[in-house]
C-alpha cells in the first residue's frame, strides 16, 4: 500500500468529534425523559429548580404532551433529581470517551 | 394467595416480513427479533405469507400480500403492502410495530405505555449528519416515519389502522390529493395522510418525542464497546451511545458481521 492509499484509508477511517458529540447529545435527550403518573416529563434544571421551590406538595404540571398532570412535588422531584444525576452521569462518561477517539 | 381482578394487558413486538427474489426479510426479521427481545424482553409475532419458513418467533401469522411495489432508484421489488392489518393481526392488547431494520437496543420505548394513547408514531428523524425532514411532496405534508408506531387496541387506533387500509387501496388518488412526489406505495406517506385526516387535517400529537437515528448509507460494520457503538459506513465511522438505530442498508442486515453483532448482544 502507497503512503497515498494509507492516508486515504486514515482519513476513512476519521470519526468526527462534532458528529459523535450531537449524536450523543440527541440520546441523553431521549434518556432525560421520565414517565410519571400518566405523563412523561423531559427533567431539566428548570424543572428541577421550580419543583425545589414550589411550596404546595400537590400540582399540576404541564408534560411534553401538553397534558396537565398531577404531580405530587417531592416524589417527581426525587425521582428528577435520580434520573437526572444518572443521565448526565452517562453522558460525562461517554463525551470523555468520545473526546479521546479520533479514528475508528 | 392474592386474586386480582384486573387483567393484565398483554404487551408484544409485531414484525411484517415478506421476501423478495433478492432480500431474505424473514432472516433480517429474525436478527431484529432477537435483539428486541432480548432488549425489551417482550414476545415477538411476525407476520408473513404463507409457504414461508419462519421459525424463532413466539407467534407467526400468515396472510396473503398481494400487493405490487417497487423502490424508487433501486431495482428489484418491495413489498411494503398490508400494514394497515396489523392493528387486526396483533396479538396483544399493546404493540410495538417496528420495521425489521429497526434494532431495538434500549428500553426508551416502553416509556411511553406509561401514558394514555392510541398510537404513537415515530415523528423525527436524524441522519448522522444532522436532521431529515422531509416533505411528501414540493407542497405535500411533513411525513412521519412508520418505522416505528405504538399502539394499543382502542376505537380511534382501530381508525388509523382502517384508514391506512384505504388509503393502501386508494393510493392512486391520495397520491395527487397529497401532492405526492413519489408515486410508488410508502407506508410513511399512508400513516402520515390517515394520522392528519384523524387530527382534523392538522399535524397529530400522537409523535414519539424524539428522534431516531437513521443510517442511509452502505454499513460495513457495527461492533459494541462499554456501551458505545462503532459503526462504519464505506466512507465515514461514528462512535455513539448504544441506542436503537435505524439501518437502511440490507446487504448489512444479512451479513455475517451484522449476524456476530446479534450474537454478542444477546450474549450479554
Amino acid at each position: 500500500m502507497s503512503d497515498l492509499e494509507k492516508l486515504t484509508q486514515e482519513i476513512r477511517l476519521a470519526t468526527n468529534y462534532q458528529v459523535n458529540k450531537r449524536i450523543l447529545r440527541e440520546k441523553i435527550q431521549t434518556d432525560l425523559h421520565v414517565p410519571y403518573n400518566g405523563g412523561l416529563f423531559k427533567v431539566s434544571p428548570e424543572l428541577i429548580a421550580f419543583l425545589n421551590s414550589w411550596d404546595t406538595d400537590e400540582l399540576f404540571l404541564e408534560d411534553t404532551y401538553q397534558n396537565p398532570v398531577k404531580i405530587n412535588r417531592k416524589e417527581l422531584l426525587n425521582k428528577c433529581r435520580e434520573h437526572y444525576q444518572m443521565t448526565m452521569n452517562t453522558w460525562h462518561g461517554q463525551h470523555e470517551d468520545i473526546k479521546r477517539a479520533r479514528k475508528v | 394467595m392474592k386474586i386480582s381482578s384486573v387483567q393484565e394487558k398483554s404487551r408484544g413486538i409485531l414484525l411484517f416480513a415478506f421476501n423478495t427474489s433478492e432480500i431474505d426479510y424473514v432472516e433480517i426479521a429474525r436478527r431484529s427479533a432477537r435483539l428486541v427481545n432480548h432488549t425489551l424482553n417482550l414476545p415477538v409475532t411476525l407476520i408473513t405469507e404463507q409457504g414461508t419458513t419462519a421459525d424463532g418467533f413466539d407467534q407467526v401469522v400468515y396472510i396473503d400480500n398481494t400487493l405490487q411495489n417497487y423502490k424508487i432508484g433501486e431495482r428489484g421489488a418491495w413489498r411494503n403492502g398490508d400494514r394497515w392489518q396489523a392493528y387486526n393481526l396483533s396479538p396483544y392488547d399493546e404493540t410495538i410495530l417496528i420495521d425489521s431494520d429497526y434494532l431495538v437496543l434500549d428500553q426508551n420505548l416502553l416509556k411511553l405505555f406509561e401514558q394514555d394513547f392510541d398510537y404513537r408514531i415515530m415523528t423525527h428523524n436524524d441522519k448522522p449528519a444532522g436532521a431529515w425532514a422531509l416533505n411528501m411532496g414540493l407542497f405535500g405534508l411533513q411525513y412521519l416515519w412508520a418505522t416505528v408506531i405504538l399502539f394499543r387496541k382502542t376505537p380511534h387506533a382501530n381508525m388509523l389502522f382502517d384508514l391506512v387500509g384505504r388509503i393502501q387501496r386508494n393510493y392512486h388518488y391520495y397520491s395527487r390529493l397529497y401532492h405526492m412526489r413519489d408515486r410508488n406505495f410508502r407506508n410513511d406517506y399512508a400513516f402520515t395522510i390517515a394520522d392528519n385526516i384523524l387530527n382534523g387535517y392538522q399535524p397529530g400529537e400522537q409523535g414519539i418525542p424524539w428522534s431516531m437515528l437513521t443510517f442511509a448509507d452502505v454499513v460495513t460494520s457495527i461492533t459494541e464497546k462499554d456501551d458505545l457503538l462503532t459503526v462504519k459506513e464505506r466512507e465515514k465511522g461514528y462512535l455513539i451511545p448504544r441506542q436503537n438505530i435505524h439501518v437502511m442498508d440490507k446487504g448489512y442486515l444479512l451479513s455475517d458481521n451484522f449476524a456476530n453483532f446479534v450474537e454478542s448482544t444477546c450474549a450479554n
